[in-house]
This record gives C-alpha cells, sequence and structure tokens, in this order.
C-alpha cells in the first residue's frame, strides 16, 4: 500500500518518516516532490569499470545551472535529507521531469528502508536540458511493508552530496 | 506491501519464494541481490520487419569483464532462478549499477506471478562499461496482491505470450501478440 500525500505529512510530524527540510507545498496526492542539489558529480573517464573505483570531479551548479548532454552520466542529489525506518521509499522523476526527457535515477528506484539521508541522483537527459539547482525534479512516494523490518547499514547511509557508485567494494568480497 | 528482507528469506524457506541459487549474504532490507550469468546477447531488431529474427551476437562474459557500448542493447539473464506462486516479484538494477550509468530492465521491471526462472536482462548504457559475470548486479522485490485467489483457474498462457519457459537471454517474441 502506497501512503497518501496527508499520510506522509502526518507521518513526518510523527517522525515515522524523515524529509529535511519539509514544506507541506510539495506534497502531492501520493507522493512528494524533492528538489535537485547544488552539486553534481561527473566521472573523470568516459569508460567506466564496476571491479574499480571510477574517480569523479565535482561540479557546483550557480543560479544559472547547466545544460546536461546525452551520453554523459551526472550523479546529483537531493536538497532533502530523506527517509524512514517504517516505510520504503520509491523516487522517481515528475511528470514534467519526464517530459522533458530527463531520467533522475537509471534502473533503481526503490530505496532501502532505514536509509536516511539526501539520495543520489542519476541524471541523464535523452536531449540537451537545462536544469537548475532547487527545482523540483522528482518525488518520492511510501510503501507499507510485510515481515519484520531489518534496517539498512549500507555503504551510502548518511550521504549528504552526490555519492558515486561503490560496487568495486562488492569484488574485494569473497564470492 | 513490499515484503521486507527477512520475510523474503522466510518465504523462501516456506516455498513462497523461489530465488535458487539463495544466499542469505545476498538479502538487502526489503529486497534481494541477483547476479548476472555469464552469457549475454548483443541484438539488433529488424526495422522493417518487427516478426524477423533479430541478428544475435551471442557471447560469454570473460575472465576480464566485457565493456558495454552506448546505444547498444544487450540481453543478459539473472544467475539465479526468481519467481514466486504467490507473490509479484519486481525486478530492478541495484543503485551501485545506476551510479555507472546502467540501465537493467527497460521499463518493465514487473514480473507475473506463478513464473519461476532466470530472468532475461535488458541492459544499456550511458557511458561504456566494463561489466563482469557473477557479478552482484540487479535486485529483486517481491509485492502482497488481492484476489489471489482468482488466478486458479485462470494459469497464465504460458503457451501464448510467456517468456517464464526460458532461462537463456530470449529476445523480444512481439509478433506473437501482433495476432
Amino acid at each position: 500500500m502506497i501512503l497518501t500525500g496527508p499520510k506522509i505529512h502526518e507521518e513526518v510530524l510523527n517522525g515515522n518518516i524523515v524529509i529535511d527540510p519539509f514544506d507541506p507545498v510539495q506534497l502531492n496526492p501520493n507522493s512528494y516532490d524533492f528538489r535537485l542539489g547544488s552539486k553534481l558529480k561527473v566521472y573523470k573517464n568516459l569508460e567506466l569499470d564496476t571491479k574499480n573505483e571510477n574517480e569523479t570531479e565535482t561540479i557546483e551548479l550557480t543560479e544559472s545551472g547547466i545544460v546536461l548532454y546525452p551520453n554523459k552520466l551526472y550523479l546529483g542529489h537531493t536538497v532533502e535529507k530523506i527517509g524512514s525506518e517504517k516505510y520504503v521509499p520509491i523516487i522517481r522523476g515528475k511528470s514534467s521531469t519526464g517530459r522533458l526527457g530527463l531520467f533522475v535515477h537509471i534502473t533503481a528506484d526503490l530505496i532501502d528502508i532505514g536509509y536516511i539521508g539526501r539520495f543520489t541522483l542519476m541524471l541523464h537527459a535523452v536531449q540537451p536540458l537545462r536544469v537548475l539547482p532547487g527545482m523540483r525534479i522528482g518525488q518520492v512516494t511510501f510503501w507499507k511493508v510485510f515481515g519484520d523490518i531489518k534496517l539498512y547499514e549500507g555503504k551510502y547511509q548518511g550521504s549528504m552530496e552526490p555519492a558515486a557508485s561503490q560496487v568495486y567494494k562488492d569484488f574485494k568480497l569473497k564470492d | 506491501m513490499i515484503l521486507t528482507g527477512s520475510k523474503i528469506t522466510e518465504e523462501v524457506r516456506s516455498g513462497s519464494i523461489c530465488l535458487d541459487p539463495f544466499e542469505e549474504s545476498l538479502v538487502n532490507p526489503n529486497s534481494y541481490n541477483y547476479r548476472l550469468d555469464k552469457d549475454l546477447v548483443e541484438i539488433t531488431y529488424n526495422v522493417d520487419d518487427i516478426k524477423l529474427l533479430p541478428i544475435q551476437h551471442k557471447l560469454i562474459i570473460p575472465e576480464e569483464g566485457y565493456v558495454l557500448q552506448p546505444n547498444k542493447l544487450y540481453l543478459g539473464v539473472t544467475y539465479e532462478t526468481i519467481g514466486s506462486p504467490k507473490y509479484v516479484p519486481s525486478l530492478i538494477g541495484r543503485s551501485s549499477l545506476g551510479r555507472l550509468g546502467l540501465f537493467l530492465q527497460i521499463t518493465a521491471d514487473l514480473g507475473h506471478i506463478g513464473t519461476c526462472h532466470k530472468w532475461t536482462l535488458e541492459l544499456t548504457v550511458v557511458q561504456p562499461l566494463r561489466v563482469y559475470s557473477k557479478m552482484r548486479i540487479g535486485q529483486v522485490s517481491f509485492w502482497v496482491t488481492e484476489g489471489l485467489e482468482l488466478l486458479n483457474g485462470h494459469e497464465y498462457k504460458k503457451e501464448v505470450n510467456s517468456y517464464a519457459k526460458y532461462s537463456e537471454p530470449t529476445h523480444s517474441q512481439m509478433e506473437k501478440l501482433l495476432g
């Protein structure tokens, strides 16, 4: 079951959902709009490798924003710290974003229960597109769970800026 | 409702979820990490006639990995057999791979209740990306349904439009839906 906007509001007030800062203006009938933060990261190399750490460089956005180009991946972040120890968040773009041909996540819309931090956004534009810091770029929904809850304790916990992939760490584990 | 990791483990043990082989270390708070098997197909569909067989370049991902190129579509397959007679599976990539620009499943992440097989993965990348076989590449979640009893006597028409009988990367069979 998915939470309605008023229920999201209630659970933010109860402390069962973290959305910080929270502004009721950004509530939708069954989701909450998050905004694009001012920092982007891009990978230095064109060719990436899942087995090795891929170096990134940081771009600080000014008021005029930045033009995103196809064939390049940009990691962004939400302005808001978001998460819950009771519900599972699922993110997506707003339809206003999709109509511009902008992906705000790539393949992974599902957030682990217990993750609390700024979400890393995986920005990919189908056509060149200017984005602005602070724009309402996506939405988060909250879903009820079935079963005992074990909270997320993973490597991206508590991120405050775009977090590049740490999948290379998997290869160092015993198979 | 989405199943928590503990519930997924419980239901694998009770036989209500099929994840084979199953390893507890691959359980997440509300999903299960699946791995990429070694078979990969670079696929090109016929632009003039959707009913014609696509050109398939089949390969085995070597030890040193394989670099996926942008603007191409690849079909892979999960290492695990995945499914459930009771819950609806939803299969996507991991955020660790999304952060590298890898799409896993293109628009269709929803599985059908009652099927259990190795899922064909639809892979495409934003930037060139080296992947390895047996790496933990995606996650599958399971969802509680309503109206499960209605399935009785209305079994999924496997012969018509199911890919559930396949356990290797399998190209689109859209032609079967064209009538």
